[in-house]
């Protein structure tokens, strides 16, 4: 039988001089809560209790925590330490701000700021079901990625890297802004069962790279990402996962089915950035960010007709719908 | 067995600090070492404590509470360290090997035993007399020697070793003893960011002269002035042996100790970088906050009325 999940604060709790007012959402390392500051501005709350560590029946404050469990309670512990770390450092739009950190209830808790709006996932999800030749408009997609661009610029400023970016990951707010979040996962992560494993990777936007233990990570492991996520925005769906193309890479080819709908260059950039190889892609944010930006004549190649014939074989081959 | 020692470390100029000492003991032995961590291989800092922690973990396993037989602990010991760093460069899948040098010490009985391999050096000074320094494996010392043979043209830069711990080759590895000492004799031991800018004669007379807790300090403010904002590493352990009881620096006894007990200053995990979790202690949790909220302010401070991206 599996462990029940331990139970978030009730609402109303005060922590820290916060009030909860609802549980947002839970994950491996905790859970995130909308609560309200003594000026009763809105902030996210989020409590460091990994479900696989740490126990609390419903209607108490502090977890236990079992005595074997305690080396990893506290390991992650750690990795809490450098999300805040990390993210404290950073002061710009479009990466989530902390703005508080404190110890109650014998944990930790981040305080965070308030974002309304939906996930880059959710509105893929949405467009994609709208069954349009087009999942975005081009445009959207190049205004989209330059602001995140920004973001992730400074973030490497800083000499860190996301190692999890995915559509579910970038925040688009109602007053439409484009946030990166979640910095938990860029170091050692939780896993189910309480092992370690690092780092957590997610099939399809996670760069070959991240598959190999001792794999040299750098910027070229986020380009990557925001390459697959460029994928996701064209196409409605992740693109195959690293090892897959190492076995057969159809990159090329399910890239080419979008070809006279977006335009040239900025299928040639996807593909640049998803190179199976670290050294062919873009280097730094900087030089992705310029190509990007690069408003040239847009040029549509049209597929030949070869070209239609061997997308048609396979798409017979594999099933799919062009 | 009654000892005092003192050891500093500082970064320098550079950007990293890869030197790494420490010393560990038993009621009736002592290990001293220090490591200097090589520049232009990857991760030296990983090289100069891997070559620590296993000259510690063979030493807790060897000296129960004596080592049979010291300067062949001491030769396996560093030949043991070699090996785990080309394990390490082996399993990370490193295209080149990290790199350190070494020097180490046992004091036991009324004796001292020392080897090294490198240019991390012993001096051994009584009174107020070098008794004993190593000899660098460089090619400028080695040049010096050979220059009464055979008169070689160009200069060599001292940097460059002929061995160290992690190169191709088998390591070089210099063993001396037992020398018996005297009450008083300072050994010191120290990497070529102190060497490098301070002579020998200087060494010398600050270790004469003063309380190694003064002399050494002092050496290193020395080496760090002389070699500018640019200087080196600079690594310094001193120990005195069967020094006088009102020393400032650490005295220790081992009399009190029973024959189980093992000190160590240095971290005794072989294999470090494997995954070895350390874990938080209270005062680290707190530091750890404190920091974060400082972050914060400081960042939002910055990020005030121009905000621009």
């Amino acid at each position: 039988m599996s462990k029940p999940k331990p139970a978030p604060l009730p609402a109303g709790t005060v922590v820290g001089g916060y009030q909860v007012i609802k549980k947002l959402a839970s994950g491996g390392f905790g859970v995130v809560y909308l609560a309200e500051d003594s000026d009763r501005r809105l902030i996210a709350l989020k409590e460091y209790l990994p479900a696989s560590l740490a126990e609390r029946s419903p209607g108490e404050l502090t977890p236990r925590v079992k005595p074997e469990k305690q080396p990893l309670y506290r390991l992650g512990l750690k990795s809490f330490f450098e999300e805040g770390r990390s993210l404290a450092q950073i002061s710009h739009p479009s990466v989530v701000s902390v703005l508080n950190f404190f110890r109650e209830n014998e944990t930790v808790y981040m305080v965070m700021n308030y974002l309304q709006g939906d996930t880059l996932q959710d509105f893929i999800v949405t467009a994609r079901d709208l069954k349009r030749d087009k999942v975005f408009r081009e445009s959207t997609i190049r205004s989209l990625f330059d602001e995140i661009l920004r973001g992730l610029r400074i973030v490497h400023q800083h000499k860190m890297l996301h190692l999890d970016i995915k559509p579910a990951n970038i925040f688009i707010t109602n007053d439409n802004k484009a946030v990166l979040l979640d910095f938990g996962a860029a170091r050692e992560v939780l896993s189910k069962e309480g092992n370690f494993i690092r780092p957590m990777y997610t099939p399809g936007f996670a760069a070959p790279e991240m598959y190999r233990r001792d794999g040299t990570l750098g910027p070229w492991t986020d380009i990557y990402a925001i390459g697959a996520c460029i994928y996701a925005c064209m196409q409605g769906y992740p693109p195959n996962d690293a090892p897959q193309r190492i076995d057969k890479d159809r990159l090329g080819l399910s890239l080419s089915r979008l070809r006279n709908v977006y335009s040239d260059n900025l299928i040639e950039v996807t593909e640049w950035c998803m190179s199976l190889d670290p050294l062919s892609r873009p280097q730094s944010v900087f030089a992705l960010q310029k190509e990007l930006a690069r408003e040239t004549e847009r040029r549509y190649t049209k597929l030949s007709f070869s070209e239609r014939l061997k997308l048609q074989l396979e798409n017979i081959k594999t099933g799919a719908k062009a | 067995m009654r000892f005092s020692v003192y050891q500093v470390s500082r970064r320098g100029g550079r950007e990293k600090n890869e030197d790494r000492m420490g010393y560990c003991y038993t009621r009736d032995s002592g290990l001293f070492a220090l490591a200097d961590g090589m520049g232009g291989h990857p991760e030296g800092e990983v090289a100069s404590q891997l070559a620590l922690q296993t000259l510690a973990a063979l030493f807790q396993r060897d000296a129960k509470p004596v080592l049979k037989d010291p300067m062949r602990y001491l030769h396996d010991a560093i030949m043991a360290g070699h090996h785990q760093l080309i394990r390490y460069a082996t399993e990370k899948a490193l295209i080149d090997t990290p790199r350190t040098t070494v020097v180490a010490c046992v004091l036991q009985g009324s004796a001292a035993y020392w080897a090294h391999c490198g240019d991390s050096r012993l001096y051994l000074v009584r009174g107020d007399k070098l008794v004993a320094r190593t000899r660098d494996h460089s090619y400028s010392e080695l040049q010096e020697t050979l220059a009464q043979v055979v008169p070689i043209g160009e200069r060599f830069n001292r940097n460059v070793l002929f061995t160290c711990l992690g190169s191709p080759g088998k390591p070089v590895v210099d063993t001396v003893g037992p020398l018996i000492l005297q009450e008083g004799d300072r050994l010191l031991l120290c990497s070529d960011g102190l060497w490098g800018s301070v002579s020998d004669e200087e060494i010398t007379a600050q270790l004469s002269q003063r309380t190694i807790a003064d002399a050494v300090p002092e050496l290193v403010e020395q080496a760090l002035r002389n070699g500018g904002p640019k200087s080196d590493n600079v690594t310094v352990l001193a120990v005195e042996w069967e020094s006088s009881e009102d020393e400032s620096a650490r005295g220790i006894s081992t009399e009190s100790l029973g024959e189980e007990v093992f000190a160590s200053t240095i971290q005794a995990s072989v294999g470090a970088g494997s995954g070895e979790p350390d874990e938080l202690d209270e005062a680290e949790i707190e530091r750890s906050i404190r920091e974060i909220n400082e972050a914060i302010q400081r960042s939002s401070r910055n990020a005030g009325p121009n905000k621009k991206s």
